[in-house]
C-alpha cells in the first residue's frame, strides 16, 4: 500500500468514530450520521481498492477513476456551499425578525411605562392636593 | 407656511377624493394637512452628529417620528431619546441589521400607531424637512399610493450622479419599472402601500426593492422633486459605486436562487 492509501483509511476511520460519538452525544441526527458513515466508508474502500473506481469511470465515460472521484468531490463541494449559503441566508432573516420583534416589544413597553409613570405622578399630585385641602 | 399653502390648494382641487379618503379614516375633519396622521420613519446608524438637528427640525414642524436606532455604536440612541421627547417613539435594534431591516421595523411600528401616511426620511441631514408635506400631497389628494421624492440629478455631484444613474438602469432591468430616482431616501406611503410592502433586503438594496414592490402590487406612484443638502458628511454615506456593485451582485444572486 502507498502512503495516501494509509492516510485515506486512517482519516476515514477517525471520521467514522467522530460521527458515532456525535450521534451518541445527540449532536447529530441518525440520518446525518448514517450519511457521513457511508461517505467515509466509500473513502476507505476507494483508498484500499483504488482500481475499483475505474469500473465506474469507464461506465460514465470519464476514463480515469481518480478523475471521477475529483469530479464527484467538486460537485458535492459546490452543493454543500450552496446549501450552507441558503441556510445562512435563512438564519439571517430569522435574526432580523428576532431583532425587530425585540425592538418593537421593548419600545412599546418603554412607552407603556412612561405613560403609567406620568399618570401615576398626576394622580399622586391630585392626592396631595386633596390631603392639603 | 407650507401647510397653509397646501390647505388652500387642496380645497378646490379634489374635494371628492378627500371625501373618499376620509371615509377610510373616520373621525377626522376634511381638507387639512394637519389632520392627517403623518409619521416620519427615520432609520439611524451612527448618526450622532446629525440626528439631533434633524429631530429638532421635524419637531418644529410638529411631525410625529418613529426613529429606529439600527444598533449604533455611538450615542445615537441617547441623543435621539433625549431630543425626541413626546414627538414620537424610538426603537432600537440590538444589533445592526441594515437600512432595509430598520425601515421595515419603522413602518411596522408606524402602522400600529395608526399612521395615515408614512414618510421615510434619512437621518444624515441630506433632506429638507420642508419637502415632507409636498411629498405627502399626492397621497392626501388620493392620486398616489407611493410617492418618491426625486433628487435633482443636475445638482448632484458627479460621483453620486454616476452611481445613481447606474442604479436607475439596474432597477429598470431587474424590476422592469423606470423611476427618475430609484435610490431616494425620502418616500411616502399610504396605509395600503405600507401594509403590502414586504421588504426582505437588509442593506441599501432596499430602495430598488421598494420600486419592485410598487410594480408587483400595481401601486400608484408619483414623483415629487425634492431638495438635497449635500454636505461632506452626507456625501460620505449612501449610494456610491461599491454599494452599487454590491446591490447588483445581490440582485443577480436573488434571480439565480
Amino acid at each position: 500500500m502507498i502512503l495516501y492509501q494509509d492516510l485515506g483509511v486512517l482519516i476515514g476511520i477517525i471520521a467514522i468514530i467522530v460521527a458515532i460519538l456525535r450521534l451518541k452525544n445527540n449532536k447529530m441526527s441518525v440520518g446525518m450520521a448514517f450519511l457521513w458513515i457511508i461517505i467515509w466508508l466509500v473513502v476507505i474502500w476507494v483508498s484500499i481498492f483504488p482500481n475499483s473506481t475505474n469500473t465506474f469511470a469507464t461506465l460514465t465515460g470519464i476514463g480515469r477513476g481518480l478523475d471521477l472521484v475529483l469530479i464527484i468531490g467538486l460537485i458535492g463541494g459546490y452543493y454543500l456551499i450552496f446549501k450552507m449559503y441558503s441556510m445562512i441566508e435563512n438564519m439571517d432573516k430569522e435574526i432580523t425578525l428576532l431583532v425587530r420583534e425585540i425592538a418593537l416589544q421593548r419600545g412599546d413597553l418603554k412607552e407603556k411605562i412612561d405613560d403609567e409613570y406620568s399618570t401615576d405622578s398626576n394622580s399622586l399630585d391630585e392626592k396631595t392636593k386633596i390631603k392639603s385641602k | 407656511m407650507i401647510l397653509n399653502d397646501l390647505h388652500l390648494k387642496n380645497v378646490p382641487h379634489s374635494n371628492e377624493n378627500f371625501e373618499d379618503n376620509r371615509n377610510q379614516n373616520p373621525g377626522k375633519s376634511n381638507n387639512s394637512a394637519n389632520e392627517w396622521n403623518i409619521y416620519v420613519v427615520m432609520p439611524a446608524y451612527n448618526e450622532s452628529k446629525t440626528i439631533k438637528k434633524v429631530i429638532e427640525d421635524l419637531k418644529q414642524r410638529n411631525l410625529n417620528m418613529v426613529i429606529i436606532d439600527d444598533g449604533s455604536h455611538d450615542k445615537t440612541y441617547k441623543i435621539a431619546e433625549s431630543s425626541v421627547y413626546d414627538h414620537g417613539s424610538i426603537y432600537r435594534h440590538v444589533i445592526n441589521r441594515g437600512l432595509g431591516a430598520a425601515l421595515e421595523t419603522g413602518i411596522k411600528a408606524a402602522l400600529t400607531k395608526n399612521a395615515d401616511i408614512i414618510v421615510t426620511f434619512d437621518a444624515d441631514g441630506q433632506h429638507d424637512p420642508d419637502d415632507i408635506i409636498p411629498v405627502c400631497k399626492p397621497i392626501m389628494e388620493n392620486n398616489a399610493d407611493v410617492v418618491i421624492g426625486t433628487r435633482n440629478f443636475n445638482e448632484m455631484p458627479a460621483s453620486k450622479k454616476f452611481g445613481n444613474t447606474v442604479m436607475n438602469m439596474i432597477t429598470r432591468i431587474f424590476y422592469g419599472i423606470h423611476v427618475n430616482d430609484s435610490q431616494s431616501g425620502l418616500r411616502a406611503f399610504n396605509r395600503k402601500a405600507a401594509n403590502v410592502l414586504d421588504i426582505t433586503s437588509r442593506g441599501y438594496g432596499v430602495s430598488s426593492e421598494i420600486i419592485g414592490e410598487i410594480k408587483k402590487y400595481d401601486l400608484k406612484v408619483e414623483e415629487v422633486e425634492i431638495e438635497t443638502i449635500y454636505t461632506d458628511y452626507s456625501m460620505s454615506k449612501g449610494t456610491n459605486l461599491i454599494v452599487g456593485l454590491k446591490i447588483l451582485a445581490k440582485l443577480i444572486i436573488d434571480i439565480l436562487k
